[in-house]
């Protein structure tokens, strides 16, 4: 069935309310208003009061009471709107990242936390805030591209023992729809996956970066430079093993993000390659991200502010052509 | 009680170009967060500030507030559209944010609640500097089940902050209506929290306003904080483009019948204040001001894409 990225979203959510009734949904105005975005269209038809549950505005409460169920096995999926509201909730998600170590492996906290985040047409709450988390042990970190990796990446999210903080891109939000089949997931949260191959340079992104890496790749294959794009799906824990085995095919990477490059989730994996990969490196490893600065309201400094195709496929060309 | 005049008419100006945002922005902008049915709030609890006092408006209102403080018309409209002319330079938005400079304290992230903490804040340094200057705290039904809000009232009770607390419970947070965002009557939190506190019919701007002087002047001689349940509706949908199909087209009817802008109206009118005319007049001119500074600000400068300067976050 061809499905926007919105709907394959909500449609993973469905199924996995259909199949296990310990999940449920929670946020404010998902009930009959189906949620900001439609981000919960139509689960209130299907499955009522009792399991979309709107709430107040108490977000830290909120995932308090996502965390509260977890613990007593239910799998609580709590829409929080947008990523710029995770502050409001850092509390709850440190302890609940916490959890299962500390008690001794006794305690799991299977609950989903989504949130809507990145410049797009919407044209507020963009920031990414994803990269604060990375330091949190214990927590998941999905950022799905396509509508059907967001379908396979939610049903193992909710799947997942963990909590999960779940990105969902406003850009890719409603942008076209694609074949999505409704399957069990395929793959569990953690590996990666090579959206393009290609031998000259690995380009690692996620979300809205994999889109644009696979529009500059497509440049830069005109020109002769094939660009291998790594769509890492999984943000924490990312895989090692994926990245590495690129790296060692091209010897070139570049790491793209819409985090700001102070802090960001890509600096994880820039050291990770220094450590592991320094031999297979032909060039320096690369970054494109935006600037330490708050996400601007303008549109002329929106585009100035996100990594765009042009400038990715100008930092893996220099990338390709790079000599010490 | 002396009718002042002056307020009277100054509180119908402050609605009238309420209204005239509304209709101007509110055309240009799907996201416009609209204020119809409650200008009477907005207008009676932003009139007659002095200078020196804080304002951390709801959002809802926002732009009303910075120009009843004296912010610039011409670059509030600057600032909806991201242009260079705008106090903000094109870097944020002031829909939701007006200038500090003119005592303002906006939204600086997406989310409601904390400003009501800066309110507090300022209203203590209000009271180190001995100015007599206050704080007001605006917030939304929804924004009151924030622990920001709870905390807020609970810190300028125990510190006697000049702070007043004025909800705009246009009952419903987005869709959600305000029964199911509290769990009771929000002026009656004040009690628990150690201040006085008050419903008032939101659609009449007098009574908002004798409510208002009364905490203001309270706040001003030390007396502390006070808590007012403006109550009132959300005749607009949430923003200009929600297709409010989670509401009885019936209940909006019925509360746009309700009109503050025409009762205020019928009020000057028999009391000799204003009459028809001269309203309908001052309510043309201040579309065509809002008009002319937004079509202004259209046409006016963006900002160049290298201004992206780390070093700018810094002061
Ligand atoms: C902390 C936080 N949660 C949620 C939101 C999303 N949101 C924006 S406006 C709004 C409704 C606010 O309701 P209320 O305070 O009653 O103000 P109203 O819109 O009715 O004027 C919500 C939930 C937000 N901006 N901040």
């Amino acid at each position: 069935m061809r499905m926007t990225f919105q709907q394959a979203v909500v449609a993973a959510i469905e199924d996995e309310m259909e199949a296990d009734a310990g999940v449920f949904v929670m946020g404010q105005d998902i009930g009959r208003f189906g949620g900001p975005l439609r981000s919960n269209a139509g689960l209130f038809e299907r499955f009522g009061a009792e399991r979309v549950i709107d709430m107040p505005m108490s977000e830290g409460t909120m995932a308090g009471l996502a965390v509260g169920a977890a613990l007593q096995g239910k799998r609580p999926v709590l829409d929080l709107m947008f990523g710029e509201f995770l502050a409001l909730v850092m509390q709850q998600f440190l302890d609940a990242g916490a959890m299962h170590y500390y008690s001794g492996g006794a305690a799991r906290v299977p609950f989903v936390l989504r949130v809507k985040y990145g410049i797009g047409p919407f044209h507020g709450h963009a920031y990414d805030h994803h990269s604060w988390l990375m330091g949190v042990p214990g927590v998941k970190i999905a950022a799905p591209s396509t509508p059907q990796d967001a379908y396979d990446t939610m049903r193992a999210a909710v799947r997942d023992d963990n909590p999960v903080l779940f990105l969902e891109h406003m850009a890719l939000y409603h942008a076209g729809r694609a074949e999505v089949e409704r399957r069990a997931p395929p793959l569990p949260l953690g590996p990666a996956v090579r959206a393009r191959e290609g031998a000259d340079v690995t380009v690692v992104a996620s979300a809205l970066m994999t889109k644009r890496a696979l529009k500059a790749a497509e440049t830069l294959d005109a020109e002769g430079i094939e660009a291998e794009v790594i769509d890492l799906r999984t943000i924490a824990p990312w895989d090692e093993e994926a990245v590495l085995a690129s790296v060692h095919r091209t010897g070139r990477v570049l790491l793209l993000s819409e985090a700001i490059s102070t802090g960001a989730s890509i600096n994880d994996v820039a050291a990770t390659i220094a450590e592991k990969a320094f031999d297979a490196l032909e060039a320096p490893v690369a970054r494109l991200a935006p600037p330490p600065i708050p996400t601007p309201f303008a549109r002329e400094l929106e585009r100035a502010y996100l990594p765009d195709e042009t400038r990715i496929a100008a930092a893996a060309r220099a990338l390709a052509r790079w000599t010490a | 009680m002396r009718r002042d005049n002056d307020v009277l008419e100054g509180m119908y100006r402050l609605m009238s170009l309420t209204r005239a945002l509304d209709r101007v922005v509110g055309a240009h902008d799907g996201h416009w967060h609209g204020l119809e049915g409650e200008e009477a709030v907005a207008a009676a609890v932003y009139y007659g500030l002095r200078e020196g006092d804080t304002v951390a408006p709801h959002y809802r209102g926002a732009i009303t507030a910075a120009l009843a403080k004296g912010a610039d018309l011409g670059r509030m409209m600057a600032g909806c559209l991201g242009k260079t002319d705008a106090y903000h330079l094109g870097r944020h938005r002031s829909d939701v944010c007006g200038p500090p400079e003119h005592g303002i304290i906006g939204l600086y992230g997406g989310s409601l609640g904390p400003p009501l903490g800066y309110a507090c804040g300022a209203a203590l340094s209000h009271v180190m500097d001995g100015d007599g200057d206050i704080a007001l705290a605006v917030f939304g039904d929804g924004t009151s089940s924030r622990g920001d809000c709870h905390e807020a009232m609970n810190m300028a009770a125990i510190k006697a902050l000049p702070v007043v607390f004025v909800c705009q419970n246009n009952q419903i947070a987005i869709s959600t209506p305000a029964p199911d965002g509290n769990g009771g009557p929000i002026f009656e939190r004040a009690r628990g929290f150690g201040m006085p506190g008050a419903r008032v019919d939101g659609n009449d701007v007098l009574k908002v306003r004798a409510a208002m002087d009364e905490a203001i002047a309270r706040a001003r001689e030390g007396g502390g904080p006070t808590l007012i349940e403006a109550r009132t509706y959300r005749v607009a949908g949430h923003f200009v483009s929600d297709a409010e199909d989670y509401r009885d087209a019936a209940e909006i009817a019925a509360w746009r019948d309700r009109d503050p802008v025409a009762r205020y109206r019928a009020f000057l009118i028999e009391e000799g204040v204003m009459d028809a005319a001269a309203m309908d007049a001052l309510d043309a001119k201040l579309v065509a001001e809002v008009d002319a500074a937004f079509t202004a600000a259209q046409d006016g400068a963006v900002p160049d894409p290298g201004d992206l300067m780390p070093e700018d976050v810094f002061a």
